[in-house]
Order: structure tokens, then sequence, then C-alpha cells
């Protein structure tokens, strides 16, 4: 992570950064007085710590290894065998940072995605904990977190509380966060997933889609953030405490890695399209703690969660900070749980942790090292209460969901499910917007041309030949300076049959460079490209003169009925005519005709 | 030992006080000429003057953005708050001078101002020359108005802690309705309970203190707003005619000793023969109050306190923060070195009856009875509480009806610091009995000073305090009604 870090010196000299231009923060003497601490705390160092390289290195070895000894495909087998005999259950724990301008209980900038801020400048008197300071509830900060849970579908609760609690930790400054554990604000969501959401066909059980049940969503406190510098000390900087959060819980309800890791992914999609949050899991803005028991088919286990009963002893596992993560995490841990229960052993309720690239969960702290938390309703903040006109207001203003939107391109555009989906999902939403700007362009362009038809040809160059060509240039969405109408004109032209495909694709690298800013029309007239076509007499002399260069190919064809080998003339004939004359169609015909002969 | 630094100054009455050990003034009152400057801009605002040119003494739990500011605690050593207190800031606005900083128990958590990490506050009675209790936690601003430093003082009171230092000290002290007077820069001890309060010579003058402090604060989200503030009015009108008052039957303990009993039954004679009307009523909730105070109380403290890390100001121990070695956890070491044994006791205290297995016995039986020990006050007083909704008003006493309720405020004279230290933590708890009902409901209750009858008074050493501190409780926001009966107590009492 590339937190900065407190640094006395350089803040010092940088007074004027304590406010940053835009946001109107007060100068914040706290943030003076915190820099002129220092702020640090210090550990003993931790016993046999493993440097980060080092184990990254030791784990691909030992990955490495095991393929060697060939144990990949018996493994496979046997995790399948295991699995008809094994039943996993899932529940999870998304924290969400809310997209908000200001702290939940102070008024202090909410910049925690920005890591530009000057750290400790964001603070108000009650993000440090000063003696004397209160929280002061900021209303601002629900409307993002009602319109997460009107989007999940919950019940808002009209009345809810603030509650404490309690674990001492340096990203804690009050030693308490500030939660809503006895009265959550939102209870009893749900959300949909289908097969393109990720889901396994077997989680589906023959249906179309699954519906995961969401116990609660509440409103607390975000941490500060800390940077470990080794071997036992760390930076503290207190621009995220007190950030709002929503942590969002759902029943255990899900049966697989896969599902589990589509369900995080699907939260993000809907938090991000009704703009509840703004950074996703790759900046840190979600973090997931997933439970995870197992039961043997048909047995019923003897512990209860969220109100469902049966289930297998649970594990938690903290702190997954990306999709593959979440996956991985499951999947090490119900193998660890399935071989603990077949060698005759139990599992032991305890908090495990997860790092990035192992294959192994570890034991962090068992029931016996359980925090007590101590929750304890906070005397300083009056009960949180939401009235109905403010709920429907937010409803009629929803944004779009992502499953509407998807439904909605369909429907529109005539592309297909799978397509529909990559484009909403793609670059936060800019493909789609790009895609709909192209058909727009394109309606005025090609009169003759049904909607639907323009929709199918944008969607597929928007999402495929622009994929493609972005690959192929190792490029990303962000580095493209093709216009939507530049991408309408070369649609235009090659659908009224007046460029080669393969001109078309050229003219997306034309247009793609910088140095040029002619419109694609100009740029088709002055290079030449328009398609001449050749006679059929043309035809068949290009064609001639390729198969006489080549008999053993001709023989191929002729005697050995190798068809495929005709659209390797085809190839030939596009790649030696002059440029924008051959189309491949027609190539093929004439080939095809003359080997026949 | 007493860390006091002075600014040089011609402040005799400062050096008297700092002699005195009662108090931690750290610097003078930006004195050269808080009289000029805060006349003119008193001129501008157009309100009254009560408050010009006075000094008052500020409780060392109310952070002041000029002077340090450090609860008496270790683990705040050195801390100056980088904003003044709301309540201070009032003050100043005012016209008036903070004199200094007083004295009180460790973060308020006491009744005889002897844990403070500066050194014991010294009463400036004495009992046949041994040193007397000043009371507590507010000792040091109750002995700043004794011996005059100070023309009045702010106080904090959670438990009593106003009105016992005043009772033991001869002056009035008075805790106003929680949510009247603003917290925000008040060190949270047990914040539903925690309340600022003023001491002073006499009645008017808190009343004067009070007034200048008895606005909403948005600061502070206990505050009571403005419309909750309106729906007070009514019951705010001083009441002219004679005073119904109640007369708690459960206050007439064993532990009360003579010169409280025959004080506080000679102040009820005298009402009596001035016109007003004495009633017996019945609070049964008062022993299990006392319990409840001390289950509630270290609970909120224990979480109010987590926060003394020593990381970001006050006293932290060198070396690391972890001691994973002796299997202690974080900040074992600072918060172990930087709270004294009475906070370390309570905060023990409070986190046992918040874990998971004592909370159900503990704290929610304590909230129970917190809500019952209201409702004993809803029964008894005409005032309706303007804070429950009157579908949920207990049936009133009828005929036991009552304006104000009057007890003595310590079930005996202060101690001398010798018996203190022969006492138990439990009996010291014991003193509390009388002022923690009204704290858990809320109440105004305002402590006067009831000399002792000359007969009884004659026979003590005339360096003993010789007066009893008499404590008078309304329904909550009837805070005038309470000074205006106090005005009358006091009135009987007055020298001709």
């Amino acid at each position: 992570m590339s937190v900065p870090s407190v640094r006395l010196r350089s803040l010092k000299a940088l007074p004027a950064l304590y406010t940053r231009p835009g946001y109107t923060t007060r100068p914040c003497y706290v943030s003076k007085w915190l820099q002129s601490r220092g702020l640090q705390v210090s550990t003993a160092p931790p016993p046999n710590a493993v440097p980060l390289r080092k184990h990254l290195k030791d784990e691909a070895k030992r990955k490495k290894a095991d393929a060697k000894a060939g144990t990949g495909l018996r493994r496979d087998n046997a995790v399948t065998a295991r699995l008809q005999k094994w039943e996993l259950t899932v529940g999870i724990e998304v924290h969400a940072e809310l997209n908000s301008a200001c702290k939940l209980f102070s008024s202090a900038t909410a910049a925690s995605g920005d890591s530009t801020a000057v750290p400790n400048s964001n603070v108000a008197a009650f993000d440090a904990a000063l003696p004397g300071a209160q929280p002061q509830f900021q209303v601002a900060t629900l409307l993002p977190a009602l319109r997460a849970a009107v989007a999940l579908g919950c019940d808002i609760q009209r009345k809810s509380g603030w509650d404490r609690k309690h674990y001492f930790h340096w990203d804690q400054p009050n030693g308490y966060q500030i939660t809503q554990y006895y009265q959550p604000f939102a209870k009893d969501g749900a959300i949909r997933l289908s097969a393109e959401d990720g889901v396994p066909e077997e989680d589906l059980l023959g249906g179309r889609s699954l519906l995961i049940g969401i116990k609660q969503i509440q409103m607390e406190q975000d941490t500060a953030k800390t940077t470990h510098h080794p071997p036992s000390s760390y930076h503290i900087d207190y621009n995220r405490s007190g950030h709002p959060l929503i942590e969002i819980i759902t029943l255990p309800h899900i049966h697989s890695p896969q599902t589990a890791a589509a369900v995080v992914r699907k939260l993000q999609s809907v938090l991000k399209a009704v703009d509840a949050c703004t950074t996703g899991m790759e900046l840190g803005g979600l973090r997931a703690d997933v439970n995870v028991s197992v039961r043997q088919r048909g047995t019923i286990g003897s512990s209860s969660y969220s109100g469902v009963a049966g289930l297998g002893q649970r594990t938690e596992i903290k702190n997954l900070s990306s999709f593959k993560a979440v996956e991985d995490a499951i999947v090490a841990e119900r193998d660890r749980q399935i071989s603990v229960l077949e060698a005759g052993g139990i599992i032991a309720g305890e908090t495990r942790g997860w790092s990035l690239g192992s294959t192994e969960t570890t034991r962090l702290r068992g029931k016996e090292g359980e925090v007590d938390y101590r929750y304890m309703p906070d005397a300083d903040l009056p009960p949180l209460i939401i009235g109905n006109d403010l709920i429907d207001h937010l409803r009629d203003r929803l944004p779009e969901l992502p499953d509407t939107t998807v439904e909605r391109v369909q429907r529109e555009y005539g592309v297909t499910e799978k397509d529909a989906r990559t484009i909403v999902a793609l670059d936060d939403g800019d493909r789609l917007e790009y895609m709909e700007a192209t058909v727009e362009l394109l309606q005025p362009r090609l009169l003759d041309v049904d909607d639907l038809k323009l929709g199918k040809l944008a969607g597929n160059w928007v999402l495929h030949e622009l994929g493609g060509f972005l690959t192929a240039n190792n490029l990303c969405w962000s580095d493209l300076k093709i216009y939507p109408i530049d991408l309408a004109d070369i649609i235009a032209y090659l659908t009224r049959g007046e460029i080669t495909s393969r001109t078309a694709k050229q003219l997306l690298e034309y247009s793609n460079d910088d140095s040029t800013s002619r419109r694609v029309g100009d740029l088709i007239y002055d290079l030449g490209l328009l398609l001449r076509p050749l006679s059929d007499d043309e035809y068949t002399e290009l064609a001639r003169t390729i198969m006489d260069e080549n008999p053993g190919m001709v023989a191929a064809v002729k005697e050995k009925g190798q068809k495929g080998k005709i659209m390797w003339f085809v190839g030939q004939m596009v790649r030696r005519g002059e440029e924008g004359t051959i189309e491949p169609g027609k190539a093929k015909e004439v080939v095809e005709r003359m080997l026949a002969e | 030992m007493l860390a006091v630094r002075c600014r040089p100054s011609s402040f005799c009455s400062l050096r008297r006080v700092l002699l005195k050990h009662h108090v931690r003034a750290e610097k003078a009152p930006t004195g050269r000429a808080p009289l000029f400057h805060t006349s003119t801009r008193v001129a501008k605002a157009g309100v009254n003057d009560t408050l010009i040119g006075k000094y008052i003494a500020v409780k060392d739990n109310i952070v002041t953005a000029d002077q340090p500011t450090i609860a008496s605690s270790r683990i705040l050593d050195g801390y100056t708050s980088p904003f003044d207190a709301t309540v201070v800031k009032q003050l100043r606005a005012a016209g008036a001078a903070i004199s200094s900083k007083a004295s009180l128990d460790e973060f308020g958590m006491g009744s005889h101002s002897q844990t403070a990490f500066e050194g014991a506050v010294r009463s400036p009675f004495t009992r046949n020359g041994e040193a007397l209790s000043p009371g507590g936690s507010s000792g040091g601003s109750a002995v700043a108005v004794v011996d005059k430093s100070a023309w009045a003082a702010l106080g904090t009171d959670t438990g009593g802690s106003v009105r016992l230092p005043a009772a033991y000290c001869g002056v009035v002290g008075f805790k106003p309705s929680y949510g009247r007077l603003s917290r925000w820069g008040v060190i949270q001890y047990a914040n539903s309970l925690d309340t600022v309060g003023v001491l002073a010579g006499s009645v008017a003058d808190a009343e004067s203190v009070f007034e200048k402090l008895d606005h909403h604060d948005a600061r502070d989200p206990t505050s009571l707003p403005a419309t909750v503030r309106k729906r007070l009015m009514p019951c705010n009108k001083e009441k002219p005619g004679p005073l119904r008052i109640g007369i708690p039957r459960e206050y007439n303990i064993s532990e009360l000793t003579p010169p409280v009993h025959d004080t506080w039954i000679s102040a009820l004679s005298a009402l009596r023969s001035a016109g007003h009307t004495l009633v017996p009523v019945s609070l049964p909730t008062t022993r299990q109050a006392l319990s409840a105070y001390y289950v509630l109380a270290p609970a909120e403290a224990s979480s109010n306190l987590a926060k003394y890390d020593g990381i970001r100001y006050g006293q932290r121990t060198p070396g690391s923060d972890a001691s994973p070695a002796e299997g202690l956890p974080l900040y074992a070491k600072t918060r172990g070195e930087g709270f004294g044994e009475e906070v370390r006791q309570r905060i023990l205290l409070g986190a046992y009856a918040l874990s998971s297995e004592a909370i159900d016995n503990y704290f929610i039986q304590a909230q129970k009875v917190r809500r019952l020990v209201q409702r004993d006050f809803d029964r008894v007083f005409i005032a309706r509480n303007p804070l429950i909704e009157p579908t949920e008003m207990p049936e009133l006493e009828g005929v036991a009806a009552v304006d104000i309720l009057i007890t003595p405020t310590a079930p005996t004279l202060p101690p001398t610091i010798a018996e203190l230290k022969r006492q138990t933590s439990v009996e010291s708890y014991m003193l509390d009995v009388f002022t923690v009902p009204a704290s858990l409901a809320g109440l105004p209750a305002i402590s006067v000073p009831v000399p002792l009858s000359p007969a009884l008074g004659d026979s003590m050493d005339k360096h003993d305090v010789r007066s009893v501190g008499i404590q008078i409780l309304g329904q909550f926001g009837t805070d005038s009604l309470v000074l205006h009966a106090a005005k009358v107590l006091e009135g009987i009492y007055a020298r001709p």
C-alpha cells in the first residue's frame, strides 16, 4: 500500500497544504498539533517474521514443486469427490466506504481515497479523540447509506441507534468504534445473482438466478490508516479515521467460493451504480470478512448463525481485499476444514487470516483470545430517526441498477446478454456511454439501417474491435483517443461497403494516432483507402499469379481435398492486392471457382 | 508535588490560592486588562454586565486553550487543549476572566478531591487542628470560592461532585438539569450523567453565571434544543406563592448524623413557619439508585477513558506500546502508569459491568433502576417531565404532589482527612446516596449552606465549616423554580 507516512519535517514545510483547494476545510488546528507530535506507535518485533517478498517466492516455489509432482489432476478428482460429500456454507460481511464529503461524526473532509492528502490534515477534534470533543452526526452521510439500502431491497428502520464497540488498536483513537450493533438502520434485504455474475451452474439448481439474503446494513466509522515500518513501528494517518462506512451482512446462503466472490463483485457494482461508494476493492474502498463452515451433505450441524440453523462450526477470515482473495481464501478454508473433520478432528470457532498468494489460512486468534467488544449504546448520540418521506424521495430518484441497465441495453441495442453485461461492467460505465454515443451518431449516417442493427454493430465494435485494438497495442481504455464520432464514421463507411473491414481496422490505428487531427473521412481520401472494386478478370489474374507461385498449395486443395487452404489463398490476395481493393468474400468466391476447375 | 508555574504578577489573591494548594494556576488571568477589553465587547453585545471583570475558577476537566487542562491526571500531563470549552467561551464573552484551573479528583472520580495528580486539595477548614475534606470532585472549585480567589467557579457534577464540595465548604453549588449547559470541551467521565455546575457564595451569584451559560450549543449533541427549551418555559416561571415542599422518607437513613439531621429538621420547620407546606413523600428506589450509579458511571468511564493511550497527547511510557511478553494488552504500561488507583479501579469495574457475561446482570439492570428512579420523581412532582410522553407518565401521588424536595446534601459533616484514610471504597461511595438520584434522573439540584444551630455551632471548633448543605431538587427543567426555592431558604438564614 502506498500510504504516505507521517514525517514531521516535510509537513512543517507545507502549511499551505493543510487545506486543499476545492474543499472547504476549516484551518485545522487539530492537524497542526497532531503533526507536531509525530504519530507513531511501536510494538515488539513480531516473532519469526517472514518478509513479504520471501513469502511470495516460497509460495511460488512450492506451487511449482506441486505441479512437477503431477498432483494437479489427481487432486482435482479428489476435490470433486470431497465436494460431493461435504457442503460448504458461507456468509459475508462487506465494509464499504461511503461516498461522502464529510466524516460520519465531524465536518472534516472525508478524502480517504485521496492518497495525495497530507497525512493527518483532515482531522477534526473528535476524529483525533481530543478530550472534551463530542460526535456530531453529519446527516449528509446518511444519503449514500440509504441509497445502498434501498438498492439492496432493505427495510429501512424508522429508528436506529449508535453503539460503541470497544477495543484497543492504534488505528482507533477513541478506543472504540461507533457502529450500529443493537439497532441497525436497514434490515432484511436481498441481492439477486445469475450465471452471468459468475455463479456456477450447480449453485443455481436449475434456476435462472439465485437470491442471497442480506441480514442487515449498519453505518459505522472507519479506522485510521497505519503503515508498518519494520520491524516494529507503525505510522498513523487519521485522515481516514471516522470516514463513514456501511457494513453489509449477508445471510449464510452461499455455497461455493465462486458465488461468494460473485456476491462481493455484485455488491460493489450495485454500490457504485447508486453512487453509494466511489472506490472499489482495488483501491481499498471495499473490504470483506467471510465466515465459512462445512457439513456432510444430508447431515444437520449443531451451529446456528443469523437464524440459519443446522450448520457446522464456522470460522471467520478477516480483511480480504480482492475478489480473488475472497474466492481463494474460502477454497483454502473449506479444504482445511474438510481435512480436519475427515481426520476425526473438530473445528474450533476462531478468527483466521489470509495473505496474498498463500494456499492456507492461518489462525489469528481462538475463542479464548476473542475480544469482548463490550457493546454499549453511545450516550452522546441521540437515536437516528429516518422519515418515510426521505426514503420515498431517494427511492424515486435511485439511479438505474446494473441489472436494469443490462436488460435495457439488450432490449434497445439488440446485443446478447453476455455482451450487454460486459459493456455495462467495463470501465465504470464509460464503455456503455461510448457505445450509446456511437449509436446516436450512426443514426443520421445510416438512415436505412434499423436501430437494433445499429446497436448490434456499435456494440460489436465498441466491445470487440476496440477491445482487440487496445489489447493488441497494450493500451488501456483511458489511452483511447478515438472519439465516438470517428468510430461512427468508420462503421458507416464499412456498412455502406465503401471500405474493406481490413481498412476499417487500420483506421482505428490512424485515428488513435496523436499526431493527426484529421477526421476519418479525410483520412480515407488522403490515404486513398476507399474501396476501388476490381473486375472479375483482375481478381482472376491475381489469384492465378499466387497459384502459379505455390503449386504445392494448389495440389493440397485439388488432390488432398484440404479445403481449409482456400482461406490461405484469400489471405494472400488481400495482402498482395493494392490497399483497400480486395474484398475477402469476393476473393474467396474466385479462388473456390478456380480451384474447382 | 504540586507543579505550579506562575507568571510574575501582582495578583496576590492568586498567590494565596497557589499557596493553599487547591488549584493549579499555570498562568495569571490574561489579566492586564480583562476589564477593558471585555467591557467594550459587552457594550457592543448589549448584555447585562454581572460577570464583567469577575474572576471565575474553572474545574480542570473543562478545557481551556490558554492553560493546560489535565483533569488532575498524570495521563494528561502537559496537555493543553487547542480549543476552549463552550462554557469557557461563554464566560469570556460575558466579560469574566478565568482565574485558575481548579483541581479535582482525577477525572472527577472521588468525593474528597484527594486523588489529584498534582496533589490533594486542602480545605480551608479544620476540626481540632485536623484537616477536613473539601469534598469532591469539584473540591478545587469550592475552595476557590471560599477563599474568594474566585467570585464563582465552574464544576462538574456526575453524582454529586458540585453539591458535595459545596456542602463541605459552606458555599452554594448548583447542578442544572442535564442538557442545559453545554458539555463541549468538558472531559467525559460518565457522559450520560456529567453536568456542568456552578459554585458561588450566594444563590443569586450562581444564578447569574447559570443564566449566561444556559443556551443551546450545536456542538454538544446532548444540549437541549430550542424546541425543548421552549417547552420548559411554563414550569420555568417562578412560583410566587407558598411552596409545596416534599420530604422523602427514604432519606432519613441510619447513617444520617445528628448535626445534619437536626439542621435539616430546623430548616424545614423554618420554612413551614414562613408559610410553606411540608409534605412527606416516598422515593422507594433511593437505595438501589446508589448501586445503579456505581454500575453505570464506571461503565461509561471505562468507555470514555479508553481514548487515553498516550499516542496523541499526554503521558506515555517509553518503550513498546505492546507488551506481549508480559501477556498484557496494548498500552497496558502507559495506562497502568498514567491512571491513579481509583480511576483504574473504576475502569475495571466498568469494563466488567459491560462484558458479555455481566452486562445483563449489571449494566442492563442498572439502566432499569435508573428508569425507576426517574418514575419515582415523576410520581411526586406537580410539574410534568417534559422528556416523557404524557401517556407514559406515572400517575401523580395526588395530595402528596410537590413543587420541590428538600433533603440533606450529604449524611455527615465533612470528615477529616485522617478519617477518610480509614474508610473503605464502599463507605466512601455511601456519601453519594442523597446526590446520585438527581443525577440519574437529570434533575436540577442545588446545595445551600444552612448554619448549624447556635448551640451546636458554638460547641464546635471555630475553624470548622459549621454549616450543613441542604439540597433542593426539582422536576427536570424547573431550574428557575429550584433557584427560587434556594433563595427562599437562603433568605431565612441571611444575617439581618
